[in-house]
């Protein structure tokens, strides 16, 4: 641990510094600004209103995979509320600040509750519709000032004492593009970021973790919505607001913006909206054929450059360092390769999971699941009338042919559905209409047959994601993230507590660093169990952990379910391989066409005539 | 009474025609193609200027169909196809398909000017009177294609061996393209298709529009709200949605006033977007959907409290 810190304190280190620099100089080009031309300003402005937008948009689309055609009409939502509120009410513009930022993140909030429930492409569908119905009021009502449009509110000048400042408008939209800037990196370096990656590339996993998936989709939704009213806020001061600065090709043009720059980076959206604002300001030819060129970049950038500029900068940088380095990427991918087979850390199997809980009665209940029925359609019944009570403490296998209604089974006890019939209690507790990241809360965790994480991310990361629920207020916090100090210390804890339980299944620390798409099968398998198991779960369900494993890969599972029994772990393994289920299970419920054919030890179930004929086929 | 029928029936044809170039694409290709509207605009542009020229109107007709066809075509092989083979579930399309928007629009303005100019009369100068209301040969000829579009897109879907191909592979194209069906092939007789149609739309609407390079705009708008209205998934539920919104539209237009058709459609679709978010004729019965839709709703409600 202190060699962790030492290794990681003078980078921290570097960080801030850089932080702090990166912060002066944005503070001084803002005052370089609001002393400059008309000209110089009204460009950086409009460019930096515009990277509020792209920002805001960039994590639902990019981090969160909500494709949001809205932002047009939110923003139009906090230009007109802010005009509208003072010219007809004579309300305060910096109390409409807060009002105009809450406002329009309650419309996003509800916008998202009512789009969320369908799918990605109706959600994209639904806002955009919303951003034509929000200009359609704007033009046909004429207290908007119709086609028009409306002058916006005077924003009030320095006191005198200030005025070496320059233009308080340049510092008002400065500022509140560094709040957005802020807010926006602060989450992207929050273990929040791995979560919301989840959500977008491994909905199932997410919510394994605990994690309310739908909750979050609209919350982030509800966030980016506020920033979008925010910087409707800052445009209100710029002139005149009418609605074609606001349609739907505005939502599509923010979307580009996201794009050209680099979806899902840092400085992308940022240099996506300097550039599409500045483009018909820097290239002033005919206003048609402006227009024909700018439709041929998007069209060009999508289909030739789909990772938009900071990807190129991103590849550049690699090839420049590879040309500068040859020797040292060529031992890197050659220690890559010497490490098949899984070069596996000595185990430390007392530390695998490393559970507070006394060691409770062998003979005590964990899991039962009472008289399920289920059927994916009418008709056909998947599960039909079983029952399976799994004692705690115990390894216990779910085994049956393909189609018996193992897999129903463990997903109505995780939560990923419920019965139409029959109850599941866990800890004495009834939680069959629970969904499932309230059961990953309770203690119940699972992993999937084949595993599906975040492919971008390292196997450290993913397995991070498994302590959500474990640390209290991650989602809350995320925006100031970096400033607070205990905020930190739960970062290092994330990550130290990552790397353990990495290392408790066999991982060495090298694959901790290793993005998940550039790892072996095995390995991917073997970060899933880790991530179930580092929240310390009472009950863990493992859905055909071995599937696609080796055999030293079986040997090692064996190993680490042997010591998640010593830590006192209740688990459910559904498996196909019948030598590993009779050697490691205390108990084994046989399943076959949807119905129950024997639940017992181990030995006896082995023995079972019905059991031979319909399974084991001897 | 009749006449609001008669004349939403037959701009609701029109908008159901945009609609329907907009689901036989996402049909196949699971890709909504935001230039829709502009190859309507092809159509329009072209039959026009062809015909000014002095070329017979069967002649320039041919030429506008064939063009936006041809367009089609060419969006899916430069804007559509690349995208989808580096990301088959990312939204890039969306971006690039309103990219070729905007360029066809904006090229539109510079070779014919922005502003509108005049369109053959076809069959605009024929009244037909049934019942007290009056219907051009026109409009009638709108409804006439309106129909033989869906039924003849229903027969080829169900009845050949090409269009139960083109289901299979709207519902899994690896799958599809696994047991041989040719994807590339489909996806461009989709793409044709919906070239085709929304080149109808034009041609049928020119008469009365005229031609105008941000037709493309307004008829796109308007033919993706009937889609949504109809329902996405099925081509005859598009068409559903368009003759729906025409008829509530033109009655708008004559009980509440006459600006009321600039808003009304959008009041209509979010309606049904609350209501049935799969769209009024999604599963066929649309009382049954909106009746469920309600019930699943308060039954939520109640979950929530």
């Amino acid at each position: 641990m202190s060699t962790f810190l030492a290794r990681q304190s003078p980078r921290s280190r570097r960080v801030t510094i850089g932080m702090v620099v990166l912060l002066v100089a944005y503070l001084a080009s803002t005052f370089g600004v609001a002393n400059g031309s008309y000209g110089t300003q009204s460009l950086v402005l409009v460019a930096a209103i515009f990277a509020i937008l792209a920002l805001s948009l960039d994590l639902v689309a990019g981090v969160t995979g909500l494709y949001s055609l809205g932002h047009a009409g939110l923003f139009a939502l906090g230009a007109y509320s802010t005009t509208l509120l003072n010219s007809k009410f004579g309300w305060n513009l910096f109390l409409l600040l807060p009002l105009s930022i809450a406002g329009v993140g309650i419309v996003g909030l509800v916008l998202g509750f009512l789009s969320l429930r369908v799918s990605g492409l109706y959600f994209a569908i639904t806002t955009f519709i919303f951003t034509l119905v929000v200009v359609v009021l704007l033009s046909d009502f004429s207290f908007t000032g119709g086609l028009q449009g409306i002058a916006g509110p005077v924003f009030p000048d320095f006191p005198p004492g200030l005025a070496f400042l320059g233009s308080s408008v340049a510092w008002c939209v400065g500022l509140s593009l560094l709040v957005t800037i802020v807010i926006i990196w602060s989450i992207r370096s929050s273990p929040l970021y791995p979560v919301l990656l989840a959500i977008r590339d491994a909905e199932p996993f997410a919510a394994a973790a605990g994690v309310r998936t739908s909750v979050m989709k609209v919350g982030i939704f509800g966030l980016s919505a506020s920033l979008a009213g925010l910087a409707g806020w800052a445009f209100s001061f710029l002139g005149f607001i009418s609605p074609g600065q606001f349609s739907w090709t505005v939502s599509v043009n923010i979307l580009v913006m996201v794009i050209l720059g680099g979806i899902n980076t840092r400085l992308g959206p940022i240099i996506g909206a300097a550039f599409v604002s500045a483009f018909p300001v820097v290239v002033s030819i005919d206003p048609f054929l402006q227009e024909v060129i700018f439709g041929l970049i998007f069209v060009v950038v999508i289909v030739f450059f789909p990772q938009g500029f900071m990807g190129l900068v991103g590849s550049l940088a690699r090839r420049i360092r590879a040309r500068f380095r040859p020797t040292a990427v060529v031992v890197e991918a050659v220690e890559d390769d010497a490490s098949t087979p899984i070069a596996y850390a000595h185990l430390a199997p007392q530390e695998a999971v490393s559970t507070t809980r006394a060691l409770p009665a062998v003979d005590e209940v964990a899991l039962a699941a009472k008289n399920i029925v289920f059927g994916y359609n009418r008709g056909v019944l998947a599960l039909n009338n079983v029952d399976m009570v799994v004692k705690r403490g115990n390894i216990h296998g779910l085994i049956g042919p393909n189609g018996s209604g193992k897999s129903t089974l463990v997903n109505l006890m995780s939560g990923r559905m419920s019965p139409n019939s029959g109850t599941i209690t866990a800890d004495g507790v009834r939680i069959e209409r629970l969904r499932a990241p309230a059961r990953a809360r309770r203690g119940v965790m699972r992993t999937f047959q084949s595993a599906v994480l975040v492919r971008e991310l390292t196997a450290q990361e993913n397995v991070g994601i498994g302590l959500y629920s474990r640390f209290p207020g991650i989602a809350a916090r995320s925006p100031i993230w970096p400033l607070l100090m205990g905020a930190r210390r739960d970062s290092r804890a994330i990550a130290q507590k990552s790397i353990a339980a990495l290392t408790s299944v066999g991982l060495s620390s090298g694959w901790a660093t290793t993005r998940v798409a550039d790892v072996p099968h095995g390995v991917e398998q073997l970060t899933q169990l880790a991530a179930a198991c580092i929240a310390e779960p009472s009950i863990l369900i493992l859905d055909e952990p071995l599937a696609g494993l080796s055999s030293g890969e079986v040997e090692q599972v064996s190993e680490i379910l042997r010591g998640l029994k010593r830590a006192g772990v209740t688990v459910i393994v559904v498996e196909h391989q019948t030598r590993f289920i009779f050697e490691m299970c205390d108990e084994v419920t046989v399943l076959a066409a949807g119905e129950l054919v024997t639940t017992g030890t181990a030995a006896d179930v082995r023995a079972n005539e019905r059991v031979r004929e319909v399974y084991l086929g001897q | 009474m009749l006449q609001v029928l008669l004349s939403g029936l037959s701009i609701g044809a029109v908008y159901g025609l945009v609609a329907m170039a907009f689901a036989v694409v996402f049909y196949v290709t699971r890709v909504i193609n935001f230039a829709t509207g502009q190859l309507l605009m092809v159509a329009i542009m072209l039959t026009a200027g062809l015909s000014k020229a002095g070329l017979p109107d069967w002649l320039s007709i041919s030429v506008g169909l064939t063009a936006s066809t041809a367009a089609g075509v060419v969006i899916y092989f430069v804007a559509v196809r690349p995208v989808l083979r580096f990301d088959r579930f990312s939204f890039a399309w969306l971006v690039s398909t309103l990219g070729v928007a905007i360029v066809l629009q904006s090229a539109a303005a510079i070779i014919y000017g922005p502003t509108s100019q005049g369109f053959p009369k076809l069959l605009n100068r024929d009244n037909l009177v049934i019942g007290g209301a009056s219907i051009t040969l026109q409009e009638l000829l709108a409804i006439i294609v309106a129909v033989v579009a869906v039924v003849g897109f229903e027969i080829f879907r169900r009845r050949t061996l090409f269009g139960k191909v083109g289901m299979a592979i709207s519902s899994d194209p690896e799958m599809a393209s696994a047991i041989g069906a040719r994807v590339t092939a489909y996806a461009v007789a989709a793409f044709a298709i919906g070239g085709l149609l929304a080149g109808a739309a034009g041609v049928l609407i020119g008469p009365i529009t005229y031609a105008n390079p941000y037709l493309g705009d307004t008829y796109g708008i308007t033919g993706f709200v009937a889609l949504m209205i109809g329902g996405i998934e099925r081509p005859a539920a598009a068409m559903g949605g368009g003759l729906v919104l025409g008829v509530l539209s033109v009655g708008a237009n004559t009980f509440i006033g006459s600006q009321a058709s600039d808003w009304f459609p959008f009041v209509v679709v979010v309606v049904v977007l609350l209501l049935a978010p799969h769209g009024l004729f999604a599963s066929g019965d649309a009382l049954k959907r909106l009746a469920s839709g309600i019930g699943r709703r308060t039954a939520t409600l109640k979950g929530a409290n």
